[in-house]
């Protein structure tokens, strides 16, 4: 026991040095992997299981999806969609409170459907919804902050880049977590687009008049521009539930939509076509290799019994599971201050997955948490992605966006509050779909 | 001689190139090979083994495409602290992470490459349908890992010699840059 907290300080300081000092997160991975692997007894060999582990884990069917997934938002990111999606929406959110700023939370909740990344998402909306509700005279923080925080449903909403790697990481299905996301979307497009409405009754003045009526019959010929995306939206659904595709093919199938909207859009050259592959290519080559590192550390981490004696350790405390959770949300907010989602995950999963058993949660509602505080990682200073992205696009500093965000930052807190207490929020998908 | 190293600097560069374009060819067999299989399937068109074709399209794509990732500066470090220093300081981080990441990319490669070679050297062969020798897809394995391999060693000579590192980004300088950044990050 003593000797274990000895080696754990050591790979722990060994893996901060390694990613402070700008060693790449996978091959840092991978060294701490290493050095673990010098601590067990009984000659393991650490090479040959480092060559045999990952490609076992590499050569895989249900992996095959990530790329396609990250290539559907290469496609569909130059398009015209963000456009469609604003004119599509606006003139049914008129009689609202808080009105056109519903747009926000809407079009990213209808984008996250179709895109697995929280900044694609955030950068796609916001090119139009920014300036079109600056130049109607919307509140600019609320504006900003609910853009920066319903960009994050991009990853809460299926397909998610995100729950991929978890369900990776933690050797749970992608297709329960992807049902399981569906939900807690909702709830969370909920708590904003409420928190939107009571703060522009709070505020009546700041709010701007409504855009001129138009009939039903206007609206809509307005919303046919939503068309499209709809289509690759029930596209995807049905390949999937009318037996068409296996979960991993239906990534295909929203591939194949992607390109079809694009090229309706006359978005579709064959520069562009390559462009988004070579860019996919890079993204996945980045995330799998990442992917690669955490794998061979969490194999050393098994051989070392580090895990299973700190979930027991922590057993030993009886704390109740609430605070535990509690605990691993404050963990989790820190690390997000420090690191990118990805690495959060893969850095944890092996550590906490056995604490979660012990505490009888299940893996896959467990994976929605770690999405949600992955999402506040998002939003919050000094390397949340959703602000940069948003610091460029409005030219504001950094600090009025961080500001901006903090009432959503809290909002997704309350989702991780709220799904801890009703589980079932989470679950009753996957449990309606995969019974027993 | 200046000729000689400047053909060196050409193959490399293209060596790197080529193999990404070849991680995009992989990417597209992928695709095609899904909607075969899952468009295939009501019309009754089998593939063989198609799932095992496809596992190895997203081994070879996933690691053929490294080094190209790699000097496009997307193989994503906590900047956090680094970014903070200039000068001297930074030049000796960037050697040590150097040496670090080569270090482990090498005993990385060597170990993939052995896999293969005992794959070659004991006829293993693909356990599905389909009976290919395991050797075939191992090689866009360890292929790729030595093309990376190459990368760094030349990385790190170039670094050596006082030159700024090729593997980070350019600060983004428009909007559409930090944009396209943010996305590259994946989350």
């Amino acid at each position: 026991m003593v000797e274990l907290v000895g080696i754990s300080t050591l790979l722990l300081v060994f893996l901060t040095i390694l990613l402070a000092g700008g060693v790449w997160i996978a091959l840092a991975l991978m060294a701490t992997g290493y050095v673990g692997m010098q601590f067990i007894g009984g000659g393991i060999p650490s090479g040959p299981v480092l060559a045999t582990t990952i490609w076992g884990n590499s050569n895989s069917w249900t992996l095959a999806a990530l790329p396609l997934f990250i290539w559907m938002g290469e496609i569909l990111f130059p398009t015209k969609l963000s456009e469609e999606m604003f004119r599509g929406l606006a003139p049914w959110l008129n009689r609202i409170p808080g009105r056109l700023m519903h747009v926000n939370v809407l079009a990213c909740g209808i984008f996250g459907s179709v895109s697995g990344s929280s900044a694609a998402t955030c950068a796609t909306v916001a090119k139009i919804a920014l300036p079109e509700l600056k130049r109607r005279g919307y509140d600019e923080m609320v504006s900003l902050g609910s853009l920066a925080g319903a960009g994050t449903l991009g990853i809460l909403i299926p397909p998610s880049i995100t729950m991929v790697v978890y369900a990776v990481a933690a050797n749970v299905s992608i297709i329960q977590i992807f049902l399981a996301g569906f939900l807690p979307g909702f709830l969370v497009m909920a708590l904003y687009s409420g928190y939107i409405a009571g703060w522009s009754l709070a505020h009546p003045e700041k709010t701007p008049p409504a855009d001129p009526a138009m009939t039903l019959r206007e609206k809509l010929h307005e919303s046919r521009q939503l068309i499209p995306l709809t289509l690759l939206i029930l596209l995807v659904f049905f390949s999937l539930m009318l037996g068409w595709a296996t979960a991993t093919e239906c990534a295909a199938w929203g591939v194949m939509g992607s390109l079809a909207i694009a090229w309706w859009h006359n978005a579709l050259t064959w520069e562009s076509f390559w462009a988004s592959v070579m860019g996919t290519v890079r993204v996945n080559c980045m995330i799998m290799l990442i992917l690669a590192g955490a794998s061979y550390m969490s194999t050393s981490m098994a051989y070392t019994g580090i895990p299973a004696t700190l979930a027991s350790w922590v057993d030993s405390f009886h704390l109740s599971p609430y605070a535990l959770i509690a605990a691993l949300t404050v963990m989790y907010i820190v690390l997000g201050t420090a690191l990118d989602g990805i690495s959060m995950i893969v850095l944890t999963t092996s550590i906490v997955v056995p604490m979660i058993k012990q505490a009888e949660f299940d893996l896959v509602w467990f994976g929605i948490f770690v999405v949600l505080v992955v999402e506040m990682a998002e939003v919050s200073p000094p390397v949340g992605f959703n602000l940069f992205v948003l610091q460029t696009m409005s030219g504001k500093d950094s600090n009025t966006v961080a500001r901006a965000s903090l009432p959503f930052f809290f909002l997704l807190v309350v989702a991780v509050a709220i799904i801890t207490l009703f589980p079932d929020i989470v679950m009753v998908l996957p449990r309606w779909a995969f019974p027993g | 001689m200046r000729w000689g190293l400047g053909m060196v600097r050409v193959f490399l560069d293209r060596l790197y190139l080529f193999a990404g374009y070849a991680a995009g060819g992989f990417l597209l067999a992928i695709f095609a090979l899904m909607m075969l299989l899952s468009a295939g399937r009501p019309l009754g068109l089998n593939i063989p083994a198609g799932d095992d074709l496809v596992s190895w399209c997203m081994v070879a794509t996933s690691f053929l495409g490294l080094a190209h990732t790699f000097r496009h500066g997307e193989m994503i470090r906590v900047g956090l602290l680094i970014d903070r220093l200039e000068g001297r300081t930074r030049h000796v981080i960037e050697i040590v992470s150097l040496l670090v990441g080569g270090f482990f990319v090498a005993f990385f490669t060597y170990y993939a490459a052995l896999l293969t070679f005992d794959s070659w050297r004991f006829h293993d062969m693909a356990q599905g349908v389909l009976a290919v020798p395991l050797w075939i897809p191992q090689l866009g394995y360890s292929g790729g890992l030595f093309i990376l391999l190459v990368a760094f060693v030349d990385e790190f000579v170039h670094v050596l010699r006082g030159n700024p590192p090729r593997y980070e980004k350019p600060k983004p300088q428009t909007a559409e840059e930090v944009v396209e950044q943010a996305i590259q990050s994946g989350v």
